[in-house]
């Protein structure tokens, strides 16, 4: 059989098609990107409840009180999620999709229904269009219109188009052969028979297919989040690749909800625009009767609601929107430069207030600010080895005693900022005959044997368990249950509520003493040691660089009453809104800004090249989210803007090498994406290594006990059942694996390397893991898995994975030339791995749709960091 | 006043190389086994739907094309408005000729002179009633006041005056068919072409539609092609009826005509069934073949058109042969009761035989008569 080199055509027609109709997908891409701008612009500016309340009056105008009521909320729902934003770009996309489609559709499934010939050339093409599956025609869309909204929609219309087409040429050629004949016998033109007498009988199965379109490009919009269309499509891909569900299934159900409203709206709208369907609509109402929750308004009515509506709309966009300029402009005193400074911090209360409201302070004072979360240990790590610019949560001398004594020498004390502070186990105030230490004793059986702990890396803990517990003749009683603050709490709160007995490691200052009737154990014998001062520490040499954010530090002290008041604004905000809190609690305590950070300086330079709009894609991967909006962050200081697109390796690729995209940073190379680097090379420039050394490897969960190795898993396959899980095949990983891996430790015959993607691989992971299961998974580092699972990197004796790859940043063939400025910083930057791992973490604690704030939380954690990214 | 149709010598032919096929089935004519050739192309996969039909429509005339389906009837009268474009011959109307005029005139021709009414009504179920009369003149662009004034009329006309405003799906079979020819006649065409108009309503109600057209015919002379399969219908219809077969018109004359000079067995076939005394009149009864003095008595005399069951009743009274008068009492023929019984019997003509034992003498003495 002949070797038929389609591939081969297919490249060669696209690439023709490239060099000779560039003009036509240029004049298509301006249509599809104005066309979304605009309704995008439209959907964006009003206030999100009002534009509810106009989605809440159509359904109101077209199905009645219930769907409007109904509408409203669900659209309500949408912004409480937080997804509002996102949903609108969705919206946008759908529409304007949704109205091309039809321009296009209702045109051509007439025809069909007028010809036979045009009707069996369109079916097999419609059949094509609506089965081949979408990532087959998404990355050629950004060969051909670049990245953004154009290659969305254009993928939305491909799929959307079909039934468009379809129901129209069926409602026409089911219109009644006489009925056309009648309208011929009185001598009617086509055009009037098809305008007067075909498509009015064929309107409802064309609204059936208006509506089908609509849901096609709905399902479409979500996939086209790949090529860094954004919207809801972005939420859900970027949720599966972080594997947070919770945020999956959120962005599911804004998207859910907006189907439903978008279906049942279509229908309506087809038996108004329908003269059957007015009739039937009429006849069931006649029949029903009048009833409120079914009761509808004249359309005169819902036109002078929407416009209503659309008015105040309107008029609070302009004023919201003015206000917003004026804030974003009067940053003013512009201390920092865009200098970045990271801020490395503990999630305990006072610990994330002190970091927010620095990084607040310094942004305010034009630093880039980031702030990392970490564990108290590698907190101390990242700090002496220069990662982290600063912490504010150091509790000395007893607390964090064992890491001053460990890297006290790298590390520079900025001096206390809050001295009232006091570690202790803490009861709820109910428990009448419990109120020391020693009431303990004994009383295990009431506490169930437990004391419920908090992070077990917490100097408290380890406090607790070697010295507290002893002193008071505990240990033998009681079990100190590792866990976290948050579970913590929660269980504080569970067994506070139902009066239950509990007994928790807790610390002052805390907002649960606000919040609770809570009973601190006295210590008698002073085994906590003397209270500690929480002091902010820096890595050695801070204050050289950023003499003037360590004098502020220096001189920064806080009152009980003012650190509470913080702490209980933030806990109130919830989590991913801690600056927001800082915020609110800054307007009501003015003058802690000046009075904390008094300013000197003057403001920071906006290079020229600043005014172009950056096109940065990024991949939904820890690192790159935090890269991207870490530079973001930092990039904006400086003036400039940038618009990210979240998309896949393949099309970013293909983006950067058509000039559609300018950077991406997160190129692993020379191996793992060598496949699309060698593709492309001739368009794009690697601008360096921010990052190193990655590796890759496969990983088994540690409770795996003698598998350390590669060689190991020889004969272990009865094990692992056979199977390596893997991710997305054609991933440079997947091929060494494949190709190199297992025939080096001769295991090709005995597992299979299974082909997934990464969600599922790590899906599988936590399956495994929650189950104490064996597992085999191919994995990478730096990953957030290895920080919240416990996991063993195999060990590779024959450099089977061969060397390392470095993460780099590269760019297309013009940025050098259009930001030699932004060239030179990016060739400088580097990130260690404490600074991305933490960077990762904050971002994934707050959650997706926060990470600018995380990305600012860690700057203020790392102060310097803006001046090191942006001298 | 309305005019002449002519059809001449047309063709219908569905399938490839259909002028090819016309050109056999002429020379098959010539041939004379017709049938033939028809059933040749079939097998070729070329339906030829109407052979050689020609024929002439009166001012003011009903007439009605008759045949089962398949026959070819509903594509004969799609080509004299021009839906279905013969393959050969002329549609004349009117001194136009039909099947020369451009796209845009032939509408025009739709527009004002054809209507036409439909088996299955073809109502527009997305217009009222009244926009239904209304749309022959929507479509000549007659403005608005005056289009609902004449749908209006065109109602009362067929007995919907008060229905103006209903939509067609609240009305029975009979008042959608009503509907039907009110939206035909709004347009005051010449020419009303009538699809099987009735063949879809219940029997008494076909009646009553039928009895309303012959009605509206006598006040507005329209010339009709009328198509049925049912043969009852277009002898009560029909000034002349067409029978038509395997797309052939194999005979055209009156209902009498047909019914007593049947042109081949397939028509005496058909005819067979039909009730005879309700088709049969005086005129087609009678011997012309008169002395003169028969209606010089007294006694009751029946016109050309006294139907033949009350001829029978008349014969039944009178003790001699009844006498045939016209208008102005001319005498036009007589009828005796021998002939009267011969016809029911579908034997006319006959000489009586004669009898070996003559119990009464006045059959005789009718024949002498005679």
């Amino acid at each position: 059989m002949p070797r038929i080199p389609l591939g081969d055509w297919v490249n060669s027609s696209v690439d023709w098609l490239l060099d000779n109709v560039s003009w036509l997908f240029t004049f298509l891409k301006d249509i599809f990107t104005g066309a979304y701008d605009g309704i995008n612009a439209v959907l964006q500016a009003p206030e999100p409840l009002l534009l509810a309340g106009i989605f809440a009056v159509i359904a109101f105008w077209l199905r009645g009180t219930f769907a409007g009521v109904l509408s409203f909320v669900g659209f309500a729902f949408i912004d409480s999620l937080g997804l509002w934003d996102n949903a609108m770009v969705t919206l946008a996309l759908l529409l304007v999709a949704t109205i091309i489609a039809l321009v296009v559709s209702v045109p051509v499934g007439i025809w069909a229904a007028r010809s036979d010939r045009v009707s069996a050339f369109v079916r097999p093409v419609l059949d094509f269009m609506q089965t081949l599956p979408a990532m087959i025609y998404l990355i050629p869309a950004i060969l051909f219109f670049g990245t953004g909204s154009a290659p969305g929609i254009v993928a939305t219309l491909i799929f959307a188009l079909a039934p468009g087409v379809r129901m129209t040429e069926l409602g026409i050629r089911q219109v009644d052969k006489e009925l056309v004949e009648a309208a011929e016998a009185f001598g009617t033109t086509p055009r009037n028979t098809l305008l007067r007498v075909q498509l009015p009988l064929a309107l409802p199965t064309v609204m059936a297919g208006v509506n089908q379109v609509i849901m096609l490009g709905l399902s479409m919009a979500a996939i086209a989040g790949m090529v860094g269309t954004g919207g809801l499509g972005g939420d859900v891909m970027e949720s599966i690749g972080q594997l947070n569900v919770g945020l999956g299934a959120e962005a599911g159900v804004a998207i859910v909800i907006l189907a439903i409203y978008l279906d049942r709206m279509t229908s309506a709208l087809g038996t108004h625009v329908s003269p059957l369907g007015r009739r039937a609509a009429a006849k069931a109402r006649a029949a029903k009767g009048l009833k409120i929750w079914s009761y509808r308004p004249q359309p005169q009515v819902a036109v002078i609601g929407i416009v209503i509506l659309a008015l105040v709309a309107g008029g609070m966009g302009m004023f919201g929107g003015g206000s917003d300029d004026a804030e974003a402009a009067g940053g003013g005193k512009n201390v920092g430069n865009g200098k970045k400074v990271s801020i490395g911090y503990i999630p305990w209360d006072e610990g994330v207030a002190s970091t927010f409201l620095w990084k607040e302070i310094l942004e305010q004072r034009g630093f880039e600010v980031e702030a990392k979360q970490f564990e108290a240990g590698p907190l101390y790590t990242a700090l002496a080895q220069g990662n982290i610019d600063f912490q504010t949560d150091s509790w000395l001398p007893t607390t964090h005693e064992q890491y001053w004594k460990k890297y006290g020498k790298q590390l520079e004390d900025l001096g206390s900022w809050y001295d009232e502070t006091s570690l202790e186990l803490t009861v709820p105030a109910y428990m009448k005959d419990v109120n020391s230490l020693e009431d303990l004793k004994g009383k295990a059986d009431l506490f169930g044997g437990k004391i419920t702990g908090i992070e077990p890396s917490a100097g408290e803990m380890n406090l607790l368990k070697s010295k507290i517990l002893k002193e008071y003749g505990l240990d033998q009683e009681y079990k100190v249950v590792d866990s976290s603050t948050p579970a913590m709490l929660a269980e504080l709160k569970r067994a506070y509520s139902k009066q239950e007995p509990i007994v928790v490691t807790l610390w002052s200052p805390h907002w649960a003493y606000n919040d609770y009737k809570l009973k601190k154990l006295k210590d008698p014998k002073g085994a906590w040691g003397k209270g500690d001062g929480v002091h902010s520490l820096s890595r050695k040499g801070f204050s050289d660089d950023n003499p003037v954010v360590a004098k502020w530090l220096k001189d920064f002290s806080m009152s009980e009453k003012q650190l509470t008041s913080l702490e209980a604004e933030i806990n109130k905000a919830g989590k991913g809104q801690q600056q927001e809190a800082v915020r609110t609690w800054l307007k009501a305590n003015p003058g802690v800004v000046d009075k904390l950070a008094p300013v000197e300086g003057g403001s920071g330079a906006t290079p020229a090249e600043a005014k172009q709009p950056l096109d940065v894609a990024w991949f939904p991967w820890e690192e790159d989210v935090a890269v991207t909006y870490l530079w973001k962050n930092v990039l904006e200081r400086r003036g400039y803007k940038m618009n990210l697109k979240q998309m896949d390796v393949g099309p970013v690729y293909t983006g950067l090498a058509s000039g559609g995209i300018d950077l991406n940073f997160d190129a692993w190379l020379p191996h793992a994406q060598s496949n699309y680097w060698n593709k492309h090379k001739d368009n794009l420039v690697d601008l360096g290594t921010w990052y190193e050394p990655t590796s890759l490897e496969i990983a088994v969960p540690s409770y795996v006990k003698d598998v350390k190795s590669l060689a190991d898993l020889k004969g272990k396959s009865d094990l692992f059942d056979g199977k390596i899980i893997g991710i997305e095949p054609g991933t440079g990983q997947m091929q060494l694996v494949k190709n190199d891996v297992m025939p080096a430790y001769g295991l090709e015959d005995e597992y299979e390397v299974v082909d997934g993607s990464t969600p599922a691989m790590l899906a599988e992971l936590k399956r495994a893991l929650a189950k104490k299961e064996p597992v085999a998974v191919t994995l990478w580092s730096p990953h957030w898995a290895y920080s919240d699972y416990d996991l063993t990197k195999l060990k590779d004796p024959k450099k089977a994975f061969g060397e390392g790859n470095t993460i780099r940043t590269i760019s297309s063939k013009n940025f050098p030339e259009q930001y030699p400025q932004l060239t030179k910083w990016i060739k400088n930057f580097k990130m260690s791995e404490d600074e991305l791992g933490s960077l990762e973490a904050e971002i994934k604690d707050r959650g997706q749709g926060h990470e600018e704030e995380a990305v600012a939380a860690w700057l203020k954690e790392h102060p310097d960091m803006v001046g090191r990214m942006t001298p | 006043m309305s005019a002449r149709l002519e059809a001449e010598n047309l063709y219908k032919v569905f399938g490839r190389k259909p002028d090819q096929a016309v050109e056999r089935l002429r020379q098959g004519d010539v041939r004379e086994d017709q049938g033939d050739v028809r059933e040749e192309l079939r097998a070729d996969g070329t339906t030829a739907a109407v052979i050689d039909a020609s024929f002439t429509v009166e001012p003011g005339e009903i007439f009605v094309v008759m045949g089962l389906s398949g026959s070819g009837k509903s594509t004969l009268l799609r080509m004299l408005n021009g839906l279905s474009e013969p393959t050969a011959g002329h549609v004349r109307f009117g001194g136009q000729d039909l099947t020369e005029l451009s796209d845009r005139e032939l509408r025009e021709v739709r527009s004002k002179k054809i209507s036409m009414v439909f088996q299955h009504f073809a109502l527009f179920p997305h217009r009222s009633v009244r926009d239904n009369a209304a749309y022959g003149l929507e479509v000549q662009g007659v403005p608005r006041a005056e289009r609902e004034r004449r749908a209006d009329e065109a109602l009362a006309l067929c007995g919907l005056a008060g229905w103006e405003k209903s939509w067609p799906d609240e009305l029975s079979g009979g008042m959608q068919q009503r509907v039907g020819l009110a939206r035909a006649l709004a347009t005051d065409a010449d020419l009303l072409l009538m699809d099987e108009s009735f063949s879809a309503l219940d029997p008494l109600i076909r009646r009553d539609m039928q009895d309303q057209l012959l009605d509206l015919q006598k006040t507005l002379k329209k010339t009709i092609v009328f198509i049925t399969h049912d043969l009852n219908e277009a002898m009560r219809l029909g000034d002349r009826i067409a029978v038509m077969r395997d797309g052939r018109i194999v005979q055209i004359g009156t209902a009498q005509d047909i019914l007593i000079r049947p042109a081949n067995d397939y028509v005496a076939s058909f005819t067979k069934d039909v009730d005879r005394s309700r088709v049969l009149t005086a005129a087609a009864v009678m011997e012309t073949d008169v002395r003169g003095d028969e209606a010089d008595c007294d006694c009751e005399t029946a016109l050309p058109d006294t139907p033949f069951s009350e001829l029978c009743a008349i014969s039944a009274r009178v003790p001699h042969a009844v006498a045939v008068v016209d208008g102005e009492r001319r005498l036009v023929g007589v009828v005796p009761a021998q002939r009267l019984i011969g016809f029911l019997g579908d034997e006319d003509d006959v000489v009586p035989g004669v009898c070996d034992s003559p119990r009464d003498k006045g059959g005789k003495k009718v024949i002498s008569r005679a």
